[in-house]
């Protein structure tokens, strides 16, 4: 792969590198993540974008080894460094293993896009939650019984030691992702990842679960990889953005650098396709030219050439680009800004 | 929840009762009632009624009055004395006759019950969780054999071949030696052993319908969001399904245990004759092709009257196992 040096400099929590997650269906292979790279420094919220079916969730999933059959992870590296010279790959952990189980849950917390079935219906929030504590904290029932209050307190849940004692389906769903979010964090996780946790919710409640987040991320200092269709958001909130086409990372950089001086024709393509950043709160991806391939026949070379503007006739079609690294957190994935020393 | 459970046996009052009247309905149908055929029975073997006797049952249970008395005096001896009628082709109470076979069809149906539950529920969730795998085509395979053939044929092949094999025959409840012995341990002992054929035999069709519902119903579950929840929380695997999706899977499951039991006491009815158990099975097939009425009606109305109570507990359980049904 690229040079190895490459993240020298920042703290790196979360590097996954060549990630390939693979679905084998009776009508083909769908590559859904096909050569992943990206980086997620600690402490940090980095957002992931990209359109409908480019991979985001799958890679999300990936990481804490959560994509079902016939899915599977092929090939690459999620390394996950807890703190000094702890580096685990999560990629090649056993799928039932301890290891991979004190990952989940512990350094790793995950909300989804569905608050509305996400919890199960058939437990109190609060067997729920102490599940989770007790899994991975050396406490008691009513220490673990404290901690979950306590967090439901943090999400700004009025009353929680009656909303302890509740069924999800006795909540609305901006209360449930709450519930998600307080669920993730209660054992101080150092990741969040957070699968278009707004999508499901109205307006106002979008706003306010973002907020928190922001706030929460204030409070217990994890990082966040945040992964939305939202560009305005991404501008609210992020630090840093890893752009995904077609399974791969076309493009990483911190938000202004997206946002200013975009390399990657996708990214361009993708802000030019938001009509006034700022003005508009529906920041949401308008359609490119083109549409997105079927899954089941990638375009050879760069899979973003039948729809590239900049295309370089006789390259592009041919040519599958590597990563170049045009600052230390910046890289692009394009024929253009080649690395002669690559 | 005690304020459901309440509820459900107040209803339980008004369906009870619609069914005694259809029961009394049935005994009423054939023309004529049971006292010409007693009377006619005993004459025809040169027997002579005293007068007085027959009037008394008349006057007992209400004969050639309008229906609406009978009904209400055949209720009113059961719920008074325990008197059900009289069985004219045995000449006996019916109380004298049913009580020891409902107990042992009870035991029987609760028991086979028991046993579809355990065996359709680890194998269901081995074939959801395996799909697709060699496992799962066994378990499917032996499901369509177990729901095809019918359980009587299965009863003859299993009395053959223990004939044939080991030279004894499974029949009866009892060997020879406990039948009529007063019960010890050696006699449960016996039962048991005799027990487990009846059981497996009318166990199969019910296993065999268990395991495709509950695999099918675990299948919709495996892969909700809740699922992947709690596997991103960290629990092991093994905890997870059964206390995530499996729990979800039971419910339909659990609802199907109101028609599992009626199911299971009619079916077992030729199962009982091919198999001699005392059950009530046999019992009420002779006096429908007799028309022991009272008899026959007297059946029908406690079996009616377990099945409800059967449903009842299905619904209590289904409330207990799902918040939702008892929040609503
Ligand atoms: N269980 C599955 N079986 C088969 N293909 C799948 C499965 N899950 C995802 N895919 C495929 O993987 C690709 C990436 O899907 P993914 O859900 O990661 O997209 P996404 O970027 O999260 O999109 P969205 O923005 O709509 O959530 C898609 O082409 C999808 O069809
Ligand atoms: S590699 Fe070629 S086709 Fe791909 S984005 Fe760059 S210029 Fe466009
Ligand atoms: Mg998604």
């Amino acid at each position: 792969m690229s040079n190895s040096n490459h993240n020298a400099g920042a703290d790196i929590l979360l590097d996954i590198r060549g990630l390939k997650t693979y679905f084998h269906l009776d009508e083909g292979t769908v590559r859904a993540v096909d050569g992943v790279d990206f980086t997620v420094p600690r402490g940090t919220t980095i957002g992931i974008v990209g359109e409908s079916g480019c991979g985001k969730s799958v890679t999300a999933f990936s990481i804490l080894q959560l994509v079902e059959k016939p899915g599977r992870i092929e090939e690459g590296s999620i390394v996950l460094n807890t703190g000094g010279q702890n580096r685990v790959d999560i990629a090649a952990l056993d799928h039932d293993s301890e290891e991979l189980r004190q990952i989940r849950g512990k350094d790793i917390g995950m909300i989804f896009q569905e608050p509305m079935t996400s919890l199960s219906m058939m437990y109190t929030v609060g067997f729920q939650m102490t599940e989770a504590i007790r899994l991975h904290m050396d406490v008691e029932k009513d220490e673990a019984r404290d901690r979950a209050i306590e967090m439901l307190q943090a999400v700004g849940i009025p009353r929680p030691e009656q909303r302890f004692d509740a069924y999800p389906f006795e909540l609305s769903g901006g209360m449930r992702q709450r519930v998600m979010i307080a669920m993730a964090l209660s054992c101080d996780p150092m990741l969040l990842i957070a699968d278009e946790p707004t999508t499901a919710l109205d307006v106002t409640t979008q706003a306010q679960i973002l907020e928190l987040m922001q706030q929460l991320q204030e409070e217990f200092g994890m990082a966040i990889m945040l992964i939305t269709h939202d560009l305005g958001v991404v501008a609210e909130m992020c630090s840093e953005v890893v752009v995904m086409y077609l399974g791969e990372v076309v493009e990483q950089a911190d938000v202004d650098t997206i946002f200013h001086n975009p390399q990657h024709p996708y990214t361009q393509a993708l802000l030019e396709s938001i009509p006034r950043l700022g003005h508009s709160h529906e920041g949401r991806l308008n359609p490119i030219l083109g549409s997105v391939p079927d899954p089941y026949h990638r375009p050879s070379g760069c899979p973003f050439h039948p729809r590239c503007t900049q295309i370089i006739t006789g390259r592009c079609e041919t040519v599958h680009p590597e990563i170049s690294r045009l600052d230390p957190r910046h890289t692009v994935r394009c024929l253009l800004h080649e690395d002669p020393h690559g | 929840m005690i304020q459901y459970i309440l509820h459900r046996v107040l209803l339980m009052i008004p369906t009870v009762f619609g069914i005694s009247i259809l029961c009394f309905g049935i005994i009423q149908l054939p023309p004529g009632d049971f006292l010409t055929f007693y009377v006619a029975e005993l004459s025809a073997q040169g027997e002579s009624v005293p007068e007085a006797q027959i009037a008394q049952l008349e006057r007992q249970y209400g004969l050639g009055r309008p229906w609406y008395v009978q009904y209400f005096l055949w209720m009113k001896n059961i719920i008074t004395k325990g008197d059900f009628g009289r069985s004219f082709t045995w000449n006996k109470p019916v109380s004298d006759l049913i009580w020891d076979r409902i107990a042992f069809t009870m035991l029987i149906t609760l028991l086979t019950v028991v046993f579809v539950w355990i065996v359709a529920l680890f194998i269901g969730k081995y074939a959801a969780t395996h799909q697709y795998s060699l496992g799962d085509y066994i378990a499917t395979f032996f499901g369509f054999i177990g729901l095809a053939v019918p359980n009587f044929l299965l009863a003859l092949l299993l009395l053959y071949y223990s004939l044939q094999l080991f030279g004894l025959s499974p029949a009866g409840l009892f060997s020879p030696e406990y039948q009529d012995a007063p019960w010890s341990v050696g006699k449960w002992i016996d039962l048991l052993a005799h027990l487990w054929i009846p059981i497996v035999i009318l166990g199969t069709a019910g296993t065999a319908g268990a395991i495709r519902i509950l695999r099918a119903n675990l299948l919709d579950e495996l892969h909700k969001p809740y699922v992947i929840t709690a596997r991103a929380k960290g629990v092991p695997e093994r905890t997870l399904i059964w206390r995530y999706p499996v729990r979800v899977a039971l419910n339909p499951f659990i609802s199907t245990v109101g028609w599992t039991l009626p199911d299971l006491v009619s079916g077992s009815i030729i199962v009982s004759v091919v198999l001699n158990l005392p059950t009530t099975g046999p019992l009420l097939l002779g006096a429908l092709l007799q028309q022991d009425m009272f008899l026959a009606g007297s059946f029908i109305l406690l079996v009616s009257v377990l099945t409800v109570i059967g449903t009842l507990i299905s619904d209590v359980l289904l409330a207990w196992l799902d918040p939702r049904i008892r929040f609503s």
